[in-house]
């Protein structure tokens, strides 16, 4: 069967034909493109470690701002508990302070009235012993003329003196 | 005489032919069976077993292709028997 | 669905013309011959014929012969005369086709060499120039981009897939760890025997040589992977061949065991060669004879053949949709079958293995 049979010349050609192209292709051909691809899919592959490390390290870096975060509310909410307490103290003794003053304050006033009546009560004292003195001077005068008149004199004398002594005041 | 051995080798010349027919279609017979087990039983693996599919495929690819090869060497075996 | 329409409608209307086959057509149909002029090699390539001219290429015939030397001439002289410088192609017997000289006995020998460019030999040398040229283009596309530039579209995106899947389910998982260095030649021989099968099926002018499905190239291709095997085979393979480990009455007095391994290492090219011929052989035939249907029914009945015509084309699209498949699946096959033979010329330390 002549199909069954290979040629010669088909082999000789074909073995040829097929050698060029091997060492063209061997040569020029398939190692750039093996190399590329080859290439790519590391490049490929180091790509996606390293933006699943990146991801990794954000979501780290996420973690810590928000525990940052979170950190300087709390300070926040302390320091805001901080001066409220500090008001509220400073307001009482704020407080305090102005209540021992005024208390202070009245203590003086009651010793300045108490001195003032103190005082008064002397220069009355003193005044109603001068006006005694002169009501008995008249009164002794008055006695000697006439017991009635001289009563009734006193008796005016001593009106007299209450009103002076009304209007001094 | 000489008529009946023409007429004789003819017959047999036919029957040779008859011969190279039945013999391809023993042949299918075998490699469709062949090919059929494979078949069924790599779908079932894969089935079953379907990360593993790439393997399986490329390892019945291989057994097809044993199987179609001694399939082929009877088509060859059967065209000698045709032609020659 | 609309695609199928459309082919039943070129289908209609090819049919007036159906009864022309039977006008120009004398005498029976010979389908052995039709098949086989297609099939086999031939010195001169026809492209198809009008009426009674036909259109061929004439190739040139190159033979040593022993009487004359190196002679060269083209085929196209055998269209005037039967005979030139002693020359003829047969017309039967076992050298039916090839070119032939009569010896002093006046028997038909062939030349001591042909090295005719056969319509096989030059459709090898165009395919081989496309595979040059296509993967070349490829190559030249990943020299002038960057890896950055991302993975390419277009026909090198397929070309890309393509090298990626040989790469990566046939020469890594069956070469083993050195699958380098095997890579460009595994990716060769997948590409040209794929790129000789899919222009096989095309019906004109470039394509349409039965190259993968003639038994010299497949055998060629075979011998090479029977080198790339046999010469980059470890020491490991070649202790294994000569000295496996098996017992030693096996091996001493009569090499049973060597014998049995070095028949296998000769099968083995021999089965890479006979099913890639085969199956091309074999698809090539029975496309070709299922056209050959049409004119056979035509010539019994006009009408019959009509119907046979419908039946027959969706057939052959079918048919031929089929070779697309075991276009590729050879390829495949023949590519794999190679690599897990250099794979296994390359044994690692059995040590490591268990």
């Amino acid at each position: 069967m002549s199909f069954l049979v290979p040629d010669t010349g088909l082999l000789f050609w074909m073995l040829l034909a097929f050698g060029i192209v091997f060492f063209i292709l061997y040569k020029y051909g398939f190692p750039v493109i093996i190399s590329k691809i080859e290439e790519r899919k590391r490049y490929i592959d180091d790509s996606l470690k390293k933006a699943k490390e990146a991801n990794k390290r954000f979501a780290a870096a996420e973690h810590k701002s928000n525990l940052i975060i979170e950190n300087a509310r709390e300070e926040e909410a302390r320091i805001l508990r901080e001066a409220a307490t500090m008001r509220k103290q400073i307001i009482k003794e704020a407080q305090d302070k102005a209540e021992s003053e005024r208390e202070k304050m009245l203590l003086e006033t009651k010793r300045m009235i108490q001195q003032e009546r103190e005082a008064a009560m002397r220069d009355i004292r003193s005044q109603v012993a001068e006006l005694s003195l002169s009501v008995a001077e008249t009164i002794l005068r008055d006695e000697l003329s006439d017991e009635k008149r001289q009563k009734e004199y006193a008796e005016r004398l001593l009106d007299s003196i209450d009103v002076e002594k009304a209007s001094e005041k | 005489m000489i008529s009946t051995i023409l007429l004789d080798a003819a017959m047999w010349a036919s029957i040779a032919k008859m011969g190279a027919a039945f013999a391809a279609s023993i042949v299918v017979i075998g490699a469709a069976w062949g090919i059929s087990r494979i078949g069924s039983t790599a779908l079932e693996s894969m089935a079953r077993q379907p990360e593993a599919a790439s393997d399986l495929r490329s390892g019945m690819i291989l057994s097809a292709a044993l199987i179609e090869g001694v399939a082929m060497f009877a088509v060859v075996v059967c065209f000698l028997v045709l032609f020659v | 669905m609309r695609c199928l329409r459309y082919i039943l409608l070129v289908l209609i209307s090819l049919l007036p013309f159906a009864g022309m086959c039977k006008e120009s057509g004398q005498g029976g149909v010979d389908v052995r011959s039709i098949i086989f002029e297609h099939v086999k090699d031939s010195y001169e390539w026809h492209i198809t014929a009008i009426g009674d001219n036909h259109i061929s290429i004439p190739l040139p015939i190159i033979v040593y012969s022993s009487r004359t030397g190196w002679e060269c001439f083209s085929s196209s002289v055998f269209h005037h005369q039967e005979e030139y410088k002693g020359f003829r192609i047969s017309t039967s017997g076992d050298n039916e086709g090839k070119i032939v000289e009569l010896d002093s006995f006046g028997n038909e020998v062939r030349p001591v060499l042909d090295l005719s460019l056969t319509k096989t030999v030059v459709s090898v040398f165009i395919y081989s120039i496309m595979l040059v040229l296509i993967v070349l283009y490829v190559a030249r596309w990943y020299r002038r981009h960057r890896i950055e530039d991302g993975a390419p579209k277009g026909f090198v995106g397929v070309m890309e897939m393509l090298i990626t899947m040989v790469l990566d389910d046939i020469i890594k998982p069956n070469v083993g760890k050195n699958y380098l260095k095997f890579a460009p030649y595994l990716l060769t021989v997948f590409f040209f025997i794929f790129l000789s099968n899919i222009m096989g099926l095309l019906p004109i002018f470039p394509g349409g040589a039965n190259v993968t499905g003639n038994i010299a190239v497949t055998l060629a291709l075979a011998l090479c992977t029977f080198i790339a095997v046999n010469v980059f085979g470890n020491k490991e393979y070649y202790k294994e061949l000569f000295w496996p480990d098996v017992p030693s009455w096996l091996k001493v007095p009569v090499p049973l065991m060597p014998f049995i391994e070095l028949f296998g290492v000769i099968v083995k090219p021999f089965a890479l060669t006979i099913r890639l011929f085969a199956n091309i052989l074999a698809g090539h035939t029975v496309v070709l004879a299922i056209v050959c249907i049409i004119f056979i029914t035509m010539e019994v009945d006009t009408r019959i053949g009509g119907a046979m015509t419908f039946v027959s084309v969706l057939f052959t699209i079918f048919m031929n949709c089929l070779e697309l498949l075991v276009a590729f699946i050879q390829a495949f096959v023949f590519t794999m079958l190679s690599s897990v033979f250099i794979g296994l010329s390359q044994p690692e330390h059995k040590a490591k293995k268990h």
